[in-house]
């Protein structure tokens, strides 16, 4: 059915980026079958937005001109919505390429709410999750935004769904092996042996009982438990020092982006004494070598550090 | 009279057992070993090794047996389990022959369960089957791979696990969840249960009145280097507490369970601020006629044994001090070095890598 009469002129909307992932690995749904996934760690911080304008044309233009993906993910979301025609998208993203913050998957989602939006339709996360993976083969779970779910990111299906958000936490965050991005698709997928699929089981438990009770050290240890598998098919410079670091620190754990270079401790916003643990966490980080140490805060409730 | 938790209807699988410790959570389903017998023949299947029609072999005449029945008969299997007569009784192995298994039982002059001849049957079997494939619970890697779904089991039920207490047996139950456990909660003190006159701790093979615990061979599922302390349970302790379990719980489980059990609370009953799990593996059906019989319990010499009227605490009784409840091998640490290592943090040897399959 055609939608055109639900047409409106120019539709906004924005993703917000992420900080790799919380877990990934190969996970079984209910029938026992095997699927990739993982769980995103967001980051409200850093967001790409994104404005399309509807034409009488086929053809979507994007500007800037090299987000091919987008501009895809805007023409299947037309497509999706059984609506001819395209439009002009314009993206603006201050989200870094390359480091596993997933840059593009915002520009993705960000352009397939704009394209929803100039139509004044409502998608739901899961069908945003679906088309971003159409866009760019490989997504991540930031369709649904800080809400928990493990995320088939090459199938865009939701293996389970933690039912809340992530626990309050405080992430700092820095750089592996020397700031080098890594260009994601390139990168064959891990080959995760039987012991360490079995593990995923044991990791994918923990976040969610650490869901259900927003307890960020169960969180941390799942983090930590993946980081440590992601080390023999992705490894990171430095790994064992962080590891000692966070240890020393009291941190929750210690997350990687599975795909990027990004590091991050894992610490209770509520813990007691936080900021000058965190200051002294930086400063030991930054003394190691690595590079862009940061602060973000995951569900903090619009405080600011 | 039988009492029920709400829990137990919240969470039929992983029961907090209230009435024996308020820190006590159990794994208690039945066919638990459905898990290591679907790993172990869905990764043959993968592997080529097993084919429609295949001809799968055993020694066991436990609950392994009944699952790997269960799953040969869905699947179109044959299935030959061969085990002591001692081992078996009646009504059981026309249960799986029902199912379609062939149940070999073979002499037992000695009574105990160790008979020769039961591995050299079963190659022979192999010999003349170009399509037979032998399960291995006793040193296959998917028996103790599968158990980590009992540890995401008891990480959804608890949250932390502090300690585990299991009955070894192949080893793939205690070992298997304590390895993939300790992953994520390194401080893991892991419990062992076996039965006197077992050859897994050391003790020298004998008769043993505990069917279901004890043996006279290695697995190579046991792995010492994941065990803490190992408790010996005499078989009259843990019929007790299997009747107990049934009693107040609405378990009703074998009499490995009530072994398991019975350590298990005087471990969460000593450390009572930590979360203490154990595995529960056998159903009670199959005790039917033994362990739940009044009549066979009263043919025992010295049953029923007095049972103690509280819940003795570990700290009450003396490192390898035999009792008339259990006997206690202090294998690597003594309760006091658990209670200090738990306060001090201090982490325990790495896990070894987990093999391949």
């Amino acid at each position: 059915m055609s939608r055109e009469a639900l047409r409106s002129q120019v539709g906004t909307a924005a993703a917000i980026a992420h900080h790799g992932e919380l877990i990934q690995g190969v996970f079984k749904d209910d029938g026992g079958r095997l699927h990739r996934g993982l769980v995103t760690l967001p980051i409200t911080g850093l967001r790409s937005e994104a404005s399309f304008a509807r034409s009488d044309g086929d053809a979507v233009v994007v500007h800037p001109n090299h987000k091919i993906k987008a501009s895809a993910a805007a023409q299947l979301t037309l497509e999706f919505l059984n609506v001819t025609g395209g439009g002009v998208l314009t993206l603006q993203s201050a989200i870094p390429v390359g480091h596993g913050y997933g840059s593009s998957t915002a520009d993705v989602v960000a352009s397939i709410r704009a394209v929803a939006a100039a139509l004044n339709v409502q998608l739901r996360p899961s069908s945003i999750g679906r088309l971003a993976v159409a866009a760019e083969r490989a997504s991540d779970a930031i369709a649904f935004d800080e809400h928990a779910v493990l995320f088939a990111q090459r199938e865009g299906t939701v293996i389970e769904n933690f039912a809340g958000s992530l626990p309050p936490l405080l992430l700092v965050g820095f750089k592996a092996n020397a700031g080098a991005p890594v260009d994601t698709l390139q990168l064959p997928p891990a080959r995760y042996d039987s012991a360490e699929i079995q593990e995923f089981g044991v990791l994918r438990a923990l976040v969610a009982r650490a869901v259900r009770l927003q307890d960020p050290y169960l969180l941390g240890r799942a983090a930590s438990a993946s980081a440590l598998i992601s080390q023999r098919h992705l490894p990171k410079q430095g790994f064992g020092e962080i590891a000692e670091i966070a240890r020393r620190a009291g941190a929750c754990g210690v997350q990687v982006a599975h795909s990027g270079s990004l590091f991050g401790l894992i610490f209770d916003l509520f813990a007691s004494n936080l900021k000058r643990r965190a200051a002294l966490v930086a400063q030991q980080i930054r003394r190691a070598g690595f590079k862009d140490v940061e602060v973000h805060l995951v569900n903090a409730e619009g405080r600011t550090w | 009279m039988v009492t029920l938790d709400v829990d137990y209807f919240r969470d039929l699988e992983t029961p907090r057992l209230a009435h024996l410790a308020p820190n006590l959570v159990a794994a208690a389903f039945p066919l638990m070993k459905l898990m290591p017998a679907r790993f172990i023949l869905d990764r043959a299947a993968s592997n080529g090794e097993l084919k429609r029609g295949s001809h799968i072999v055993e020694t066991t005449s436990g609950t392994f047996g009944m699952a790997v029945a269960l799953l040969a008969a869905a699947r179109h299997y044959r299935l030959t389990l061969v085990t002591a007569s001692t081992l078996i009784d009646a009504k059981y192995k026309a249960r799986l022959e029902r199912i379609g298994a062939t149940v070999i039982a073979l002499d037992d002059p000695r009574g105990d369960g160790n008979q020769p001849g039961r591995l050299e049957r079963l190659q022979e079997i192999l010999a003349n089957e170009p399509d037979g494939f032998w399960t291995r619970q006793y040193d296959s890697p998917g028996n103790w791979l599968a158990y980590a779904r009992l540890a995401e089991l008891f990480i959804r039920a608890m949250g932390k696990v502090d300690c585990l207490v299991g009955c070894v047996g192949t080893g793939g139950s205690l070992c298997g969840t304590a390895s993939f456990l300790r992953t994520v909660f390194p401080h893991l003190t892991v419990f062992a249960v076996d039965t006197h006159r077992s050859i897994l701790f050391g003790q020298p093979v004998g008769k043993r009145m505990l069917r279901g615990l004890g043996n006279s061979v290695l697995p190579k599922n046991v792995r010492h280097e994941l065990v803490d302390e190992i408790h010996w349970v005499g078989a009259y302790p843990a019929y007790g507490t299997a009747h107990r379990l049934l009693r107040d719980h609405g378990l009703f489980m074998g009499p490995t369970s009530g072994a398991a059990a019975l350590v298990a609370q005087w471990v969460a009953t000593t450390l009572s601020d930590a979360q203490v799990a154990v595995i529960m593996p056998d159903e009670g059906h199959r005790h039917a006629e033994t362990v739940y019989n009044d009549d066979w319990l009263a043919a025992l010499p010295g049953w029923p044994c007095k049972e103690p009227s509280e819940p003795r605490t570990l700290t009450t009784i003396a490192p390898a001090a035999e009792t008339q409840w259990t006997r206690f091998l202090w294998l690597r640490r003594s309760l006091d070095d658990v209670l200090k290592t738990r306060e001090a943090g201090e982490v325990p040897p790495a896990v070894g890598a987990a093999e391949n399959l």
